[in-house]
């Protein structure tokens, strides 16, 4: 993966900067929303990518309690973070468009309290790995049971719109079909496309990061254990 | 190091040519004008957008045929508005909205051609900046430390191998 890093970063700029080029510039106003619907260009593939990371996370936490690779367990450390980060964004950018589309900031509607429990979630597994333990192995084990239990949360955010009547609209892209203009759905692709490829990108670089503290930490540990062991033999 | 800023710089001003491309395109196509210039600028730059609540009780005209006569409203400020163009679906009394036009010094109205919903330009920046700003720095910050950890291991010799354990081949 680390031989692609650069691809995924520069695919990442290049879709972002064509959807936003597309989104922002050339792709016409919606009758009924006018220039607001430019939000949902960030706002539903920012949401995606949170779901996908979540997903990764998911995925990883699994592998993890079966196989117990260190690697593996970095990776679901790094993706927690960065899913929580997509996951305000997203929740930030849905607030930005219902204050002049629904006239408030926030309402307590399903999809939107589904998606800050996913928020809450993550926050709770990144505290547990940040202040709970001190033993990797258990931090790791505890973490990913975490993050498998709060999966349960992905398909209430899915289906929210069609289990309960919200305000949130429903999914405008389905198994059941395309449900907006082209016009709208080519820089909607394109923003999705690029952060998801974005987040690919973020994914590599914390993982890495996270392997070289803790190699660094274990690395000065041992030098010092070193030092104390030739200062007592002296 | 010098590459990695460089690399970043380009994203810089990649983003700034970027932020102008959308600055130049609302400054044209979005900007609004306020009620009490409107006399003024809209004799010299021909047609231009205004924004205004649309007054109680002074809508009247044949809508389905896209006709109307109205009062936009801004403040203390108001516009006697003459409509002509496609029937429109969103001018009721009381709603805030844009008319595209020209003044008629001699009538003294605005001849608006085309209506437009209020652009709300200042929350699609605004969620376009929450989107990208934070990313952007998160993205900078984790790349950097990466390159420090890099360096912090390659100079302090810590990425020497470690000693063989003493394990009996026999």
């Amino acid at each position: 993966m680390q031989r692609f890093k650069g691809w995924f970063g520069g695919g990442a700029v290049l879709c972002l900067m064509a959807g936003g080029y597309t989104g922002l510039l050339t792709s016409p106003p919606d009758y009924y929303q006018g220039e607001i619907v430019r939000i949902m260009y960030v706002h539903v593939p920012l949401a995606h990518t949170a779901l996908f990371s979540y997903s990764v996370l998911f995925g990883g936490s699994l592998w993890y309690l079966w196989k117990h690779e260190p690697f593996i367990d970095n990776m679901c450390h790094a993706a927690a973070g960065i899913s929580a980060l997509f996951t305000l964004l997203a929740l930030i950018t849905g607030s930005i468009w219902a204050k002049p589309t629904w006239n408030t900031w926030w309402t307590w509607d399903p999809r939107l309290v589904s998606f800050a429990v996913l928020l809450l979630i993550l926050g709770g597994y990144l505290m547990l790995r940040t202040f709970l333990i001190d033993d990797p192995e258990k931090e790791g084990r505890y973490a990913a049971v975490v993050a498998i239990i709060g999966f349960i949360d992905l398909p209430i955010v899915h289906f929210s719109v069609e289990w309960w009547r919200t305000l949130h609209q429903p999914q405008s892209i389905s198994t059941r079909g395309v449900a907006i203009s082209d016009d709208l759905l080519l820089p909607l692709m394109l923003m999705s496309i690029g952060f998801t490829l974005l987040f690919v990108y973020m994914l590599i670089i914390r993982t890495q990061l996270l392997y070289l503290t803790s190699l660094l930490h274990a690395k000065k540990g041992r030098l010092l254990s070193h030092v104390h062991l030739s200062q007592a033999g002296s | 190091m010098t590459g990695f800023y460089v690399r970043w710089f380009g994203v810089f001003i990649l983003s700034m040519v970027f932020v102008f491309l959308v600055d130049q395109r609302y400054t044209h196509t979005l900007k609004t004008i306020p009620l009490k210039t409107v006399r003024i600028q809209s004799g010299s730059h021909g047609s231009v957008r205004i924004m205004g609540m649309v007054k109680s009780g002074s809508l009247h005209g044949n809508l389905e045929e896209g006709r109307a006569a109205f009062e936009l409203v801004d403040g203390a400020e108001a516009v006697r508005i003459l409509y002509n163009g496609l029937p429109p679906e969103n001018l009721r009394e009381l709603k805030t909205v844009v008319m595209i036009g020209r003044w008629d010094s001699e009538a003294r109205v605005f001849r608006a051609h085309e209506m437009g919903l209020v652009p709300h330009f200042g929350f699609v920046a605004s969620a376009y900046v929450v989107a990208f700003l934070p990313i952007m720095v998160v993205i900078f910050f984790m790349s950097r430390k990466v390159m420090l950890l890099f360096q912090e291991i390659k100079q302090s010799k810590l990425y020497e191998p470690e000693a063989p354990s003493h394990v009996d081949k026999g």
